[in-house]
């Protein structure tokens, strides 16, 4: 049909001007990285990877991409600990404050970052806590604790409640209960909120700005660097956190994959 | 079958803050048989059933298995178990895991489980590769099966099950009801059934208990809940029947509206009778009804005409409306087809043996 492959290819257009629009801006990053020249202009006269080589070798980087992944894995753990009961207790149980807990829970995600960010630092200040990457920690729980309960509660809201009075009524504890039936048939979501909280304190950086005090994670010290002091160096570290952020993705990818076989392999023994 | 009750409840209240939902249920449920606990929506069987399986505690009333009182013991702690309307089968596990469950949690090594688990697919019917089978990839009346299985599996002393054959279609459901009824009888435990189906309950129940409004209206076999209801509620409830108001005569018979009584005499004899003044409910079955030559006689005898024909499959249902505007279902068999025309006058007569007198306080 005439009209169907005319809309068709509109619609292929839409898609890769979609994606260009979106990608395009990170594959610059990716030509300064490997430019020999101070600033990036079209074409690339000289190619190098001399800045990767600095940047894996320089012990500000070392000590910044830790700071950021400890960060990282610290809130990530925590906010799905927070956000897997939240979850239950957003979703699945009947209690008396449970609409107020829904809304409340919500409002972190709503508040603009900086505010929040300075709000935390006001309040560490006055209480006494002198902010480190340990009170960015806390900053981070504020704001992705709240998604990793959404998250998790998108799930928890299409569990069949009977199969956990199943168990139970087949003679399960409370704790079999939870290790057999909730946590297995919610792990997709934990799973997918794990991700978002890694990579949402991963790339956070109006959070850290506020309440890392002497230390710094690598979205801040990219911001610094491009006020003052300007060097390759820059688009290079930009590029690694991508990598980092992939590697991570394609990690848990690979998990999944790996797991599904695992299971087949033992249902099939 | 045993005289002794497996299940006893002895005055069973429940309350949801100001709610009533249960009204003192005094139940004995015997050894082996098959109870249906049968109610519309509301009736409070729902209620009834988690307190049996222990999802629920009562709020006054015991409730005794055997020889220990169980009331208190949380679900996990009680020897029965129960199917559920949604089966409740866990999709991440597959037939043979979701079978082995119950004997997992009690510590059964695998080996074992496995041969158990492969006894029950054969004693459901079930071939044995189902152990593998995921739970997605099974039919409704498979995934009933392996609820079934499952159920089974630690071999509990009562089985209660949760209407869970409504979500199937009707042809599904009519198959799977047999297969029940012959499971009860293969396996010789007790089965505790609750749905909102009389019609489903007769087919496969020893005894049925018919619950409205959070209490126990009757409970009797199949025949006697048919033919003997208590209530005008229990006799509408399974489907057709008709139903009229009378009073007791002076001369020990009696009159009823719309109704020409010819009988006297022997009501007494068979318990159709009622003090003068004192009021009842005669009630007749469709398929009891006779469809008179208009000089034929019968105890009873009504006048009418006939408004509308059913084809109900095996049977045909008239409605034919009475001279004071009430209607009254007749059904005849196929091969006793009427062969008038709607709007015929008719005279519709049945017998006492037939007829049975509610009376209610």
């Amino acid at each position: 049909m005439e009209t169907g492959r005319t809309t068709r290819i509109v619609l292929y257009a839409y898609g890769v001007l979609a994606i260009c629009f979106l990608y395009l801006p990170l594959v610059s990053v990716g030509f300064a990285s490997v430019s020999q020249a101070r600033y990036l202009s079209f074409p690339i006269r000289r190619y190098t990877i001399e800045w990767y080589g600095e940047a894996l070798d320089s012990h500000t980087v070392s000590s910044l991409l830790t700071t950021s992944f400890t960060i990282a894995v610290i809130v990530t753990v925590i906010s799905l600990v927070v956000g897997f009961f939240g979850a239950l207790a957003f979703a699945r149980y009947q209690w008396r404050y449970r609409n107020l807990f829904q809304k409340f829970i919500l409002l972190p995600i709503f508040f603009p970052q900086a505010v929040l960010g300075l709000a935390l630092l006001i309040w560490f200040n006055s209480v006494g806590i002198i902010p480190s990457w340990k009170t960015a920690i806390v900053a981070h729980l504020v704001w992705i604790s709240p998604i990793t309960t959404l998250i998790i509660a998108i799930r928890a809201y299409a569990f069949d409640a009977s199969l956990e009075e199943a168990a139970r009524d087949m003679g399960a504890s409370t704790w079999t209960v939870l290790k057999e039936v909730t946590f297995p048939l919610l792990l997709p979501g934990v799973v997918a909120a794990g991700l978002f909280a890694f990579l949402l304190s991963w790339g956070n950086f109006p959070l850290s700005l506020f309440t890392t005090g002497v230390d710094s994670t690598l979205p801040e010290w990219l911001y610094a660097k491009m006020v003052s002091g300007y060097s390759p160096l820059v688009p290079t570290l930009g590029m690694l956190s991508v990598l980092a952020s992939l590697a991570i993705l394609f990690a848990a990818f690979l998990v999944l994959i790996l797991a599904k076989s695992f299971k087949q392999a033992r249902g099939t023994e | 079958m045993a005289a002794e009750p497996v299940l006893r409840l002895k005055n069973i209240v429940k309350k949801f803050g100001a709610f009533v939902a249960l009204h003192g249920i005094n139940l004995d449920i015997r050894d082996g048989e098959f109870l249906t606990i049968v109610g519309p929506s509301g009736s409070g069987k729902t209620t009834l059933i988690r307190l049996l399986v222990g999802m629920d505690s009562p709020s006054e009333g015991e409730i005794w298995l055997n020889n220990s009182r169980i009331d208190k013991v949380p679900a996990n702690k009680r020897p029965t178990c129960m199917v559920f309307q949604s089966l409740a089968l866990f999709p991440h596990r597959t037939v043979g895991q979701n079978i082995e469950f119950p004997l997992k949690i009690r510590g059964v090594g695998a080996a074992e489980r496995t041969a158990r688990a492969r006894e029950l697919l054969e004693l459901l019917r079930l071939p044995p590769h189902y152990q593998e089978k995921r739970i997605t990839e099974c039919s409704g009346g498979e995934k009933q099966r392996v609820a079934l299985a499952r159920a089974l599996a630690f071999d509990p002393e009562i089985l209660f099950f949760d209407e869970p054959l409504s979500a199937l279609d009707y042809r599904l459901r009519k198959t799977l009801e047999k297969e029940l009824k012959d499971l009860h009888a293969r396996t010789g435990k007790t089965f505790v059934y609750i749905t909102h189906s009389l019609e489903e309950a007769m087919v496969m129940s020893d005894r049925i208990a018919i619950m409205r409004e959070g209490k126990l209206e009757q409970l009797a076999d199949a025949d006697g809940i048919y033919t003997r209801p208590v209530s005008r509620f229990v006799a509408e409830f399974m489907g057709e029947v008709n139903l009229f108001d009378v009073e007791g005569t002076a001369q020990g018979g009696l009159h009823g509206r719309g109704v020409e009584v010819h009988v006297n005499g022997q009501m007494e004899d068979i318990g159709i009778s009622l003090g003068q003044g004192e009021r009842g409910t005669l009630m007749v079955r469709p398929e009891f009804v006779r469809i008179l030559e208009s000089s034929g006689t019968s105890d009873f005898i009504v006048r009418g005409i006939l408004r509308a024909e059913y084809a109900l499959g095996s049977r045909i249902q008239y409605e034919v409306e009475a001279a004071d505007g009430s209607r009254l279902s007749v059904e005849k068999l196929r091969e006793d087809r009427y062969q008038g025309a709607i709007g015929d006058e008719l005279v519709l007569g049945w017998d006492l043996d037939s007829t049975h007198l509610i009376r209610e306080d």
